[in-house]
């Protein structure tokens, strides 16, 4: 056969649309730019039970209207999708989702962004028909992180269906059937899945919730970067949504090279746990014996002056960003110190079945291989600080040091985002913005090169390490400062080896891999 | 009755019916190893004995518990969560407790021509019970049932699986001493 098999042409309200034989007239639309409505089909569960109804489209030459989640496209074929039958039916089906269900909408936290009140505003039924008194189901618990308005649910069965299968957890079920029906767990058997939190999102509406966001935030008081998770070494695609420059929730994004559309929940938890803890805010240095707040200029001239080369060590952390070692090995570089060491915590492997490259893994850090590609050794200890030398700790390294660590150093320089007790010894502090507050990127295991964006306002007058290096080093003469991140980029990707090939802009939202030359040691499964 | 019990909240009185009627176990013994075996082999996959086996435990106990749910979970390899699915879609799994005898009246048409309400009546007022609860001493539950299939003889009572016909009022305290 022809090469013409593979693909049909097909009419999608008068839009004609080109698509690999086999897609469902609900896909081909979307290439269309037409939005089905739809509720149990989502793209990520395998499984499309076509129960919902809300995806049903008339077909000319079909005597039925058909639910276009599971309508494979045919060629020639025409469909219509906003004709006053396929209207009247998308208009019953709101209508009965709407009997029983508590309009609850100004306190439930799925409000702006629900699907089903998007529908049932569109279909503009204003009123309802129904006179009878509705079924009450109250709320209910399906993990201890995880709660149920049922009277929300529309029995979509997407989030039993991404336990099933996806999470490999056949642990939440429909229970009774009809109006009836809801989402249970078995009675003492709560959800314990690594995984869970997907339920959440999947949900069109405001049914699961997580109880940390609960009554929280509105849609429209939050904004959303897009991010990546600083978990673990798979680096998920995330978007951070921030309401008064707080984390209150983290949601998967789209990357079917990374994570699909899901995330794990050590990673959500691990995100909100950093609005915690005490910041540096202004630069600080070590006069007459104690460490007094400068302005930046004060602070980088005072370094720049004191600085020798000589004997010294580094400690960095596979959390910073690719940039910030980049000039972190720059000035090493410039004071003749060789090497430099990084710790991983690390914790249990495991694996979403339904999507097995999703794995919260072991190496609980972003960038592990961007340390090791800026010729970072990974350590189980911190590094031994000569006496009188010199000490350079970059980022979150020091939250277990010994409260005596760095004491005998002749210079310690600490550019970090937090405050913890062996800082105390330092003879200058440089405030750094965390990783979320800043731009920058991570290599995550398999060596793809990804770029997060800022989600939150830095504190005082914290900066990325990347721009507080460079002007140290411009300080000292070498180079130029850099104050912007794709200039940081652009000049970390021209001198390492395996980013030659990338760009700022070219890694997008997806990322880009290592050329080959970068490629981790590490084989990848 | 001294404590009356709403319908609702009968399935929170297990613990009172098992005093009079514990639960027993569903495969530790060789009648229940044996009904598994037999279902298990008529079917290609494990899962589908779940119908025949939450019948056994209803014919074994009267109602399906979540333990008998559980034990039935371990045998076909499926979760708890799952039976408890199924067993809940169907009407006519007890999830409650009910009475040794289970009286089931059949309120449709032709036996609501047929006095089928007073006959539900009575029972309750025999029984000292309001539908679908437990008598004091576990003897009895009456329900109203849909249609039994006995229309030509209304009206129908199902006991456990005993079908008396054309009952009329007057003859329950003698149906219910027959039981006994
Ligand atoms: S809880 Fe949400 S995802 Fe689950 S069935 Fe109900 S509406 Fe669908
Ligand atoms: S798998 Fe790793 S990167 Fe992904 S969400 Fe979990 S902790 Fe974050
Ligand atoms: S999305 Fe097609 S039937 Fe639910």
């Amino acid at each position: 056969m022809s090469d013409a098999t593979n693909y049909v042409t097909l009419t999608i309200d008068a839009v004609e649309v080109k698509v690999e034989a086999g897609t469902t007239v609900l896909q081909a639309a979307e290439h269309a730019g037409i939005v089905v409505p739809h509720y149990c089909y989502h793209p990520g569960i395998p499984s499309r039970p076509a129960q919902c109804r809300m995806c049903l489209v008339e077909i000319e030459g079909q005597p039925k209207l058909q639910p276009s989640c599971v309508f494979p496209a045919q060629d020639g074929m025409v469909v219509y999708t906003t004709s006053e039958t396929a209207e009247t039916a998308r208009k019953s089906v709101i209508e009965f989702l709407l009997l029983n269900h508590p309009l609850d909408c100004p306190i439930c936290d799925a409000a702006g962004q629900c699907m089903l009140q998007d529908y049932a505003f569109e279909t503009g039924q204003l009123r309802s028909r129904y006179a009878e008194a509705k079924l009450v189901l109250g709320r209910d618990r399906v993990a201890d992180d995880i709660l149920y308005f049922g009277d929300r649910c529309i029995v979509c069965t997407r989030c039993v269906r991404f336990m099933e299968e996806l999470a490999g957890d056949n642990a939440l079920v429909v229970a009774q059937r009809g109006h009836k029906a809801y989402i249970d767990t078995f009675p003492g058997k709560d959800l314990d899945n690594a995984f869970r939190g997907n339920i959440v999102d999947v949900c069109p509406v405001g049914a699961l919730v997580h109880e940390d966001f609960v009554f929280k935030a509105r849609a429209w008081d939050m904004d959303s970067s897009p991010g990546i998770c600083p978990g673990c070494s798979t680096g998920c695609n995330i978007d951070i949504n921030v309401k008064e420059n707080q984390i209150v929730r983290t949601k998967p994004r789209l990357n079917p090279d990374v994570n699909s559309y899901w995330m794990c929940d050590h990673g959500r938890r691990h995100l909100v746990m950093a609005n915690r803890g005490v910041r540096a805010e202004a630069p600080l240095i070590r006069v007459d014996g104690e460490l007094e707040p400068a302005s930046w200029n004060e602070a980088l001239t005072w370094i720049a002056g004191r600085l020798e080369a000589g004997d010294g060590a580094a400690v960095v952390s596979g959390g910073a960003a690719n940039e910030s070692l980049f000039y972190m090995r720059g000035l090493l570089s410039e004071l003749g110190i060789d090497g430099g060491t990084f710790r991983v915590l690390q914790g249990e492997e495991i694996t979403l079945p339904g999507f097995p490259k999703l794995k919260l893994r072991a190496d609980r850090a972003p960038n592990v291989t961007g340390a090791e590609l800026h010729g970072f050794k990974r350590s189980d200890e911190l590094a031994d600080v000569p006496d009188g030398g010199v000490l350079i700790v970059l980022g979150d390294a020091l939250a277990d040091a010994p409260a005596d660590y760095g004491a005998n150093a002749g210079f310690f320089l600490c550019v970090g985002s937090h405050l913890y007790p062996a800082m105390v010894n330092a003879t200058a502090i440089l405030p750094m913005t965390s990783v979320l507050e800043m731009e920058g990127t991570f290599v995550n295991y398999e060596g793809r090169v990804q770029r997060f964006h800022q989600a939150l306002r830095a504190p005082g007058v914290a900066r990325p390490a990347w721009m507080s290096l460079s002007r140290l080093l411009e300080h000292r003469g070498v180079g130029e400062g850099v104050l912007d991140a794709r200039a940081a980029f652009q000049t970390m990707a021209a001198g390492t080896t395996g980013m030659d090939n990338l760009s700022w802009s070219g890694l997008g939202l997806r990322g880009e891999l290592l050329s080959e030359a970068g490629q981790p040691a590490v084989a990848v499964e | 009755m001294k404590n009356p019990i709403h319908p609702a909240a009968a399935s929170s009185q297990a613990f009172q019916i098992a005093e009079i009627r514990p639960i027993e176990r569903l495969f530790e013994d060789d009648e229940g190893r044996d009904r598994l075996e037999k279902a298990l082999s008529r079917y290609p996959e494990k899962r589908a004995a779940l119908l025949p086996m939450l019948g056994y435990a209803q014919e074994r106990n009267g109602w399906v518990s979540d333990e008998s749910m559980e034990q039935i979970a371990g045998a076909l390899d499926l979760t708890p969560a799952y039976v408890r699915s199924v067993a809940t879609f169907y009407t006519m799994y007890n999830k409650h407790p009910v009475g040794r005898h289970f009286i089931q009246v059949c309120t449709c048409i032709s036996c609501h021509l047929h006095e089928a309400d007073e006959v539900f009546e009575r029972f309750l007022a025999e029984t000292g019970t309001r539908a679908g609860e437990v008598s004091e001493d576990g003897k009895y539950t009456v329900i109203e049932a849909e249609c039994l299939g006995a229309c030509g003889f209304a009206t129908a009572v199902q006991v456990n699986d005993r079908y008396f016909e054309n009952v009329t009022p007057d003859q329950i305290p003698a149906i219910l001493d027959e039981l006994d």
